[in-house]
Order: C-alpha cells, then structure tokens, then sequence
C-alpha cells in the first residue's frame, strides 16, 4: 500500500518537473518571437508614413521611402510565383498521381527534399553563375529566376503531399464512372486537395518574400524607380539590408520600417493560409 | 481435390437467361501471388449474383476485374477470358474508359466527389454526352429518383456531396452510377459501412434495379446475399468453390466447404 502511494508521489513530482521544463522551454521560444515584434513594432511604426509608400528610396542622410523597393518585392515575387508554381504543381502532380509507384518518383522527391533544405545564397550563386554573368549585368529577372528556383521545391513537396493525402477511393471512384485519368486528377483529386495546394503557394510567397541571398546576387539593389526587367532592381530584403548597415539615421529608420513590412505580409499571409487549410479540417 | 468447374456445370436452371458476363479461366494476380485460381463462371443478364465468401478469398479481386479497374495499380494482372456479350474485356484493344461507362461500380466506403449533389451526376453524363442544361435537370432528377433519393435532396441540389449522410452518399454513389446508362452494375460491399435502416433502402434499390441491370454484389453478410441475390458464387482461397441458385447454395449446398461457411464453422 505505502510502496503504491509513494509510486504515485514519485510520479506526479517527475511529471511536474517534465511539465516545468516544457513550459520554460515553450516560453524560451515564444518570448523571442515576442521580442522580435516588439522590436520591430516599436522600432518600425515610428516610421511608419505616406512617404515611404509613395518616395523612393533617398540619398544618405535625405528622408524618402520605400516605392521602388515594395515595387520590385512585389514584381519579383510575382514572377517568380508564376514561374515557379505550374512546375512545382505539375511535378507534384506527376509524383503523386502518374508516377506514384516509380522509381523516379523517389529519386525526385530525394532531390526535391535536397533542394528544399538548400541555402539561398547558393541559389543565388548559381543563378549568378547561369544568368547573370552571361548577360554582363545584374537583373530582376535574374532575381525572379532565383526566387522561381526557391518556389519549386515547396509547392513540389505540398502538392505531393496534399495528392497523396486524397483517398484512393476517390479516385477509383472517378475512373469507374469512365473518367479518363487527367480528368479525374483535374476535377476530383486537384478538387479534394486544392485548399492545401493553395496554403503550399501562399507559404512558397511567404518564403520568398522575405529572401535577401538570392537576390543579392541576381537582382542587386537599385536606388531609384525602374520598371525595366533587364536592369537592376530594387527590393525590400536587400534595401534593408543595405540601409540596416548603413551609419544614416533616415536609413536605418526605413530599415526598421521595411522590415515591419514584410513581416507583417508574411504573418498576414501565414494566418490565411493557416485559415484555408483550418477550414479543410472542418469540413 | 479440385472441383472441376466448367462453365457448363456452373450454369445453374435459374440461369436460362442469357449470359451478360462469361468468365474463362480467369488467373489473377498481385506481383507473383496468385489471387484467382481457374474461375470460370457465367452471370446471366438482369438478375443479381452475389459473391460471398471470407476475406482474402478473392470475391473483390473478381469483381475488380470486370471493369479492370485493378490496372490502376501496377502488378496486377489478369489472364484468362472475361466477355462481355461475347466480346472479351481483356483484350488489349479494349478502350477502358467506354468498358468502365458500360460497367459501374459503386465501392464499400461511400465516395462521393468533391461537388454538389447536381454536379455528382453531372460529372459522368457530361464525360460522354453533350445535352441541354434542361435535358441533363431531367437525367439528374431521374438518376436521384431511381437511386430513391430525390425526395429528400431536391431542394439542396447545390449542397456538397459530403454534406449528406453515410447512407444517402451510398445512393448518391449508386444514383451517379446509374445516370450514365450502364449495363451492369458491380456493388463492393456497399452496405457494410451503413446502419440498418440504409442498408435495407439499399438492398430494397438493388431489387428494383435488377429489372434493368446485370448486377454482381459482394458481400460479406451471408442474409444480404440470400435476400437480395438470384444465384450465389461461393469463394474460398481464390478458388470458386460453388456457383448455383441462391436458394440451392444456403439450403443444399454440394460442396461441404460452401455447407460449413454459410452455417458458420469458419469464416
């Protein structure tokens, strides 16, 4: 009877100190976070004003804003969105439906995995290397090209991911009825997975907004408005970084501001993709 | 030991009728495990044939291969004859996706698509006929009505399939199959993830629906099989053990193996 009680006593202090450690821990995490926005919000909304989305990017020691690098973000991640993302959905496509049970499905998903791991910078190295050295200047759609390369691999892995998810069932049942296979991938098996396919596109923008290695190399940074493709561009990672480093207060100020920014279009596009894939679950 | 079962012998008196679908020395296999050992059989036109037997004896196996939907999955494959009004289905010309129009198949878990009701049935008319938008309302009212639906989802037509019960997603499954015309139906288990009530709506439908269809059922409720079914194919270990009239297979059976299942000395 006693050994019994004091079995349990012995037990319920491990597991208080299992709980303790758990939530330290877990707070360790969360309170960087916390700072982390703090920081930024603080430092940030200070310089948050008109300007900034409606200057460019001035001088040292000049106020201005951030027009031309928010504008270069947007049309770099675009691109790169457009590129990237058929390829990523078709060979994802290929590896859950047509390819299921090949071997070279295997191969590309140990590649793919590889790839998603891989750092920027050599991303942006080898974007280097196969654009803009032959072209003989840096840009943006050098960058785009990078930011394409670092799209694949995720929406890759969620759209297999997301197929593979879809009961087999589903899709007898679509070829029982006489459905040729591609229409069974298009109108059941894209249909029953498509909020996951979408959160994967949207974490893809996430990531790759907020990417500074590639772009470095590829579409180097530009102090002034241009639209032009074939030039070098402007973006808020790389402006940031450059302004962050910067001895001038109006920089480090817009630093502040353009990295408030973008996390907060990440955050904002996190919590959508976290409702899409929320409401998945419900149904 | 092997019952010598030829096609003739399997032709029970019930079964004057004409064969809708002739089996052949059909051999089945995955990878190099052989599921079905010498079937030969004949399913007559209009009627239902039930399939019983225990798990892993290949009655799935068997019904899978009438709409050759096993080649879905690489390492499976069939040898032997399977005709369809004399035309073997086997055949490498033949054009699956038209076979698969000919026969539906609805499965054990109820699958409905990822649409609304009214695009459930859509979804197989449209695969193979251009019509109206008035002339696809009727088949779909049509289908819904023959599966014994339509009452109970005429005013949601645009509500998701998923939105439906257990039981009216099996129907929907059955009314979908139905609104592309086939001519025989195969039924995989289809009551045995439903509760009595739907099971019996179930089995009422496939009564009324043998006036038109060919329909193969597998089953493992051996009351399902006797209720519903004109003849009876009992399978064991890949083999067909006996094929005779429902009546003859759960009164006086031939084989003492068919005796000892449907009393319930094993299985």
């Amino acid at each position: 009877m006693s050994t019994a009680a004091s079995l349990h006593q012995s037990r319920k202090r491990k597991n208080g100190v299992m709980m303790t450690l758990c939530v330290i821990a877990a707070g360790i995490g969360l309170a960087w976070l916390a700072l982390i926005l703090g920081a930024l919000l603080y430092k940030g909304l200070a310089g948050v004003n008109l300007a900034v989305f409606t200057e460019m990017t001035p001088p040292p020691g000049d106020a201005g804003g951030l027009l031309n690098a928010i504008y270069g973000s947007i049309v770099m991640t675009i691109i790169g969105i457009v590129v990237g993302t058929p390829i990523g959905v078709l060979a994802g496509t290929y590896m859950a439906e047509y390819g299921r049970f090949s071997k070279l499905t295997t191969v590309v998903r140990f590649i793919n995995d590889i790839l998603l791991s891989a750092p920027s910078i050599i991303i942006g190295l080898f974007v280097y290397e196969l654009m803009v050295r032959p072209m003989g200047h840096f840009s943006a759609i050098a960058g785009a090209v990078a930011l394409a390369i670092l799209v694949i691999p995720v929406v890759v892995r969620t759209t297999e991911d997301m197929l593979n998810l879809v009961p087999n069932a589903l899709r007898e049942a679509g070829t029982a009825i006489g459905a040729p296979r591609w229409v069974v991938i298009r109108s059941v098996a894209y249909r029953a997975a498509l909020s996951g396919i979408v959160t994967g596109i949207l974490l893809a923008i996430a990531r790759i907004s907020g990417e500074t290695a590639p772009l470095l190399f590829t579409a180097l940074n530009n102090q002034f408005w241009s639209s032009n493709l074939n030039a070098p561009m402007a973006s808020l990672p790389v402006t940031i970084f450059q302004f962050a480093l910067s001895p001038y207060e109006e920089w480090q100020q817009l630093a502040w501001t353009g990295a408030l920014i973008i996390t907060l279009t990440v955050l904002g596009l996190s919590i959508f993709a976290r409702s899409l894939t929320g409401r998945r679950e419900d149904r | 030991m092997k019952p010598m079962l030829s096609t003739e012998l399997n032709t029970p008196e019930a079964v004057v009728d004409k064969a809708k679908i002739e089996v052949k020395n059909l051999n089945f296999y995955y990878g190099q495990s052989k599921a079905l050992k010498d079937i030969s059989l004949s399913l007559p036109e209009r009627s239902v044939t039930a399939f019983i037997g225990p798990s892993g004896c290949g009655k799935s196996t068997l019904l899978r291969v009438f709409n050759r939907i096993y080649e879905l999955y690489p390492k499976q494959s069939a040898e032997g004859q399977v005709l369809l009004d004399g035309q073997n289905i086997l055949d490498r010309s033949q054009d699956l996706n038209l076979l698969r129009t000919k026969i539906g198949m609805v499965f054990q878990k109820p699958t409905p698509f990822p649409m609304s009701i009214y695009e459930n049935i859509a979804f197989g008319v449209r695969l193979y006929e251009k019509i109206s938008k008035a002339e696809m309302d009727g088949r779909v009212e049509q289908a819904l009505k023959r599966a014994a639906l339509w009452t109970e989802v005429k005013d949601k037509l645009n509500a998701s399939g998923l939105s439906l019960s257990g039981g009216q997603q099996q129907r929907l499954c059955i009314a979908r199959t139905v609104a592309v015309k086939p001519e025989v139906i195969l039924l995989d288990e289809p009551a045995s993830a439903l509760d009595p009530l739907s099971t019996a709506k179930i089995e009422e439908l496939i009564d009324e629906l043998q006036a038109d269809y060919t329909i193969v059922i597998v089953t493992h409720n051996m009351q399902q099989a006797a209720r519903v079914s004109r003849q009876t194919a009992f399978m064991y270990l890949g083999e067909l053990v006996e094929f005779d009239r429902t009546e003859k297979i759960f009164t006086s059976p031939r084989e003492k193996r068919t005796q000892d299942y449907i009393t319930g000395r094993f299985g």
